[in-house]
């Protein structure tokens, strides 16, 4: 795996306000890694660095292998931005918006054209790329938006909350483009404070609050830092007391018991242990008509570790 | 194409289909300075035919002395002189509208002078030509004040020596009665220092509203800002100094397309004559290098581009009432004319002055020079600020 982006210890003070204190990632291609945590958390902060928008008070920022600097043009083709605010001209068609950025990025001729054809189509904008873009709605916006970002076909694409204000059916159709970003080996820094867009996105988060990473990892990892367990709820009839005996004297399994419905299992990983769970239950005295799993969240962990929630 | 070309391409296409600029850098303009022009164009005709009079009773040096200053001036064509016997002949003169005003030497003129006591030099006109006897009055207290100053003189000298030899005393007066005749009004020309109505309007108007056009280009910064559209100019690999120099470069393209359309069209609409074409494009691009300066100040001082505006307005509009772009403000020392040299737009003004009558180009150098230097010094301010801006 190749490093996309190396942050070590951030520092970024507004007056006596320090917004963001010693934040420390890495970042590598193909690798999608998420910023979770409420607003004024640290995260605009934290990515307008990465972005070359602000100038660190404090450690550094590598993209690429190569230090990005406010005063400095390096690296910085290698990033693609998509700002949380719309950053689009209202009175440029969506192909004309395209373009001047493309332009930017060094791109020219018969390259960005194709390349501006092939964005639209992504973005779904391909019928309206000559439209006004004062003229489209607010998800069609927010989908220009990130075209551009991903125009110049960057290495590393700085996503920042791009979800916010959009409407259900723009939200997914974001969501979809940005896991297809990862399949195609673009490393991404998404920014968000949903818990299921960190959950459905990332593939290693970490938690910000007060301008502090408080952990970092995968989902998995993050859940079993702060104790948090798989709850299995089977529905079932028959002799639940057996069935929750049995299930309690395996391995993983630390807790067992019957309920009004079925059984209750806290287990460490549902999905190594469940179909042998299931088996042996069925196999003891248990008839079973359903089986859900609960995973614990990052609202937990965030909350575990911070003492808030994500969207206080 | 270099990324500042292109920043201020995209703001040009983005300010011809936002109609604006063109409206505050061309039309309005054309259309203040033809309403100026049509309204107050008639006190600022260089056409103004002046036909005068005078009236000798007094015959002496004096008088001789200041009918060659006034036949002086006739011979540079500023007015026609008839000479008339007596005052009621004159005054009959007025009343047929042959002549505005006449100049009266009344009897012992000469003599008075010679002696150092007062004497009487006056001027009647025509109620209904009070500008052309304003004018005639003007000529006359001139020759008054040049006859005093003389007077002043020789009194001095007589006072140093304790008094002339009793034999010179009469040929030192009538010497110092001469002198009067030397006296000149070369500066009252009208036609080798001043713009015709129309042409000061136009320029006036042009200069005036510069300042505001030249806005859209540097105030695009803090549009950019607020549209969180400069968030990804500062992201492009691109240098800061391109996108402060694309909106610089903007301000300026506006500018000198909305003065070229200016004068191109007040010439052929109006019959403007702004000089020239050299020496006045040299007043342009300095005028223009110096109003996107002073704007591109302001720009970096506003939070916001309403902000901005607003500055900008208040900013333009005092430069252009102290410059003298609606009316000349005072005249020659007085302390709002020197006043007024701290505005580009007088040196603009004046610049074109010199251009005017016939002048070389290079007539306009040491305006242009001036203009320059505001531009250099509120240019320099202007772009390390924005630059700070850029780099927070």
């Amino acid at each position: 795996m190749t490093t996309v982006l190396s942050a070590e210890g951030l520092v970024k003070r507004f007056g006596d306000l320090v917004a963001v204190n010693g934040v420390s990632f890495v970042i590598e291609e193909g690798e999608t890694f998420g910023l979770l945590g409420p607003n004024g958390a640290g995260k605009t902060t934290s990515i307008s660095m990465a972005a070359g928008l602000l100038e660190p008070d404090g450690g550094a920022i590598h993209v690429a292998g190569t230090p990005i600097r406010t005063n400095s043009t390096a690296g910085k083709a290698a990033i693609g931005l998509v700002p949380q605010e719309l950053a689009i001209y209202p009175d440029l068609t969506a192909a004309e918006n395209l373009r001047f950025f493309g332009k930017l990025y060094g791109m020219a001729g018969d390259g960005l054209a194709m390349r501006v054809e092939e964005v639209l189509e992504v973005i779904g904008l391909g019928d309206r790329q000559d439209d006004l873009t004062k003229e489209f709605s607010g998800g069609m916006k927010r989908r220009l938006n990130i075209g551009i970002g991903l125009l110049h076909s960057p290495q590393l694409l700085i996503l920042d909350e791009p979800t916010v204000g959009v409407d259900p059916q723009s939200r997914n159709a974001i969501l979809e483009a940005v896991e297809n970003l990862s399949g195609q080996g673009m490393a991404v820094l998404y920014t968000t404070h949903y818990m299921e867009e960190a959950e459905r996105l990332c593939d290693r988060v970490a938690i910000i609050d007060e301008g502090a990473i408080k952990a970092e990892g995968t989902r998995r990892e993050l859940v079993s830092l702060v104790g948090q367990r798989d709850r299995v709820r089977v529905s079932a009839t028959g002799d639940l007391a057996r069935a929750a005996s049995v299930a309690a004297a395996m391995e993983s399994v630390y807790e067992a018991s019957p309920s009004d419905l079925g059984l209750e299992v806290l287990v460490t990983e549902a999905s190594s242990i469940l179909p042998e769970l299931l088996s042996r239950v069925a196999a003891n005295g248990a008839t079973i008509t359903g089986v859900e799993v609960f995973e614990p969240n990052l609202e937990a962990v965030f909350l575990h570790l911070t003492g808030k929630a994500l969207r206080d | 194409m270099g990324a500042a070309a292109r920043i201020a391409s995209k703001d040009l296409k983005l300010r011809i289909r936002d109609r604006s600029a063109f409206i505050i850098g061309i039309f309005a303009p054309l259309a203040l300075a033809f309403i100026f022009n049509v309204v107050f164009g008639g006190a600022f005709s260089g056409d103004l035919e002046l036909e005068y009079g005078i009236v000798d009773l007094d015959g002496g040096e004096v008088a001789q002395a200041f009918d060659e200053v006034l036949t002086q001036i006739e011979s540079d064509g500023l007015f026609t002189l008839s000479r008339y016997d007596g005052a009621a002949e004159a005054e009959a003169a007025i009343e047929a509208d042959e002549i505005a005003a006449f100049f009266l030497l009344g009897e012992g003129l000469s003599d008075a002078v010679i002696e150092g006591t007062s004497a009487d030099l006056s001027v009647v006109g025509d109620i209904d030509a009070q500008t052309s006897t304003q004018i005639a009055a003007s000529i006359a207290e001139q020759f008054g004040a040049g006859v005093s100053s003389t007077q002043l003189a020789v009194i001095t000298a007589f006072a140093l020596l304790d008094g002339p030899p009793p034999e010179e005393s009469a040929s030192w007066g009538q010497e110092a009665a001469a002198r009067g005749a030397s006296y000149s009004l070369v500066d009252v020309s009208a036609e080798t220092r001043q713009l015709d109505g129309t042409t000061y309007f136009a320029a006036g108007m042009a200069v005036f509203f510069l300042f505001f056009t030249v806005q859209f280009g540097v105030v695009g910064l803090l549009e950019e800002e607020r549209d969180g559209t400069l968030a990804r100019l500062l992201a492009a690999p691109i240098s800061r100094t391109s996108i402060v120099g694309g909106k610089a470069l903007l301000s300026f393209a506006l500018g000198v397309i909305s003065m070229t359309v200016l004068v191109v069209a007040t010439q052929l609409l109006m019959g403007a004559d702004w000089g020239p074409p050299a020496g006045v494009f040299l007043l342009i691009v300095t005028g223009v290098l110096s109003a996107v300066a002073i704007m591109g100040l302001v720009a970096s001082v506003a939070r916001t581009p309403d902000g901005a505006g607003n500055l900008g307005a208040i900013i333009a509009v005092t430069l252009g009432l102290l410059g003298g772009v609606f009316f000349p403000v005072g005249q020659g020392d007085d302390f709002l004319s020197k006043l007024s040299y701290l505005t580009p737009h007088a040196w603009f003004m004046r610049g074109l002055g010199d251009l005017s009558g016939g002048a070389e180009w290079t007539a306009a150098l040491p305006a242009a020079a001036a203009i320059m230097a505001f531009a250099l010094v509120f240019g320099v301010a202007a772009w390390i600020l924005l630059k700070r801006r850029l780099n927070r």
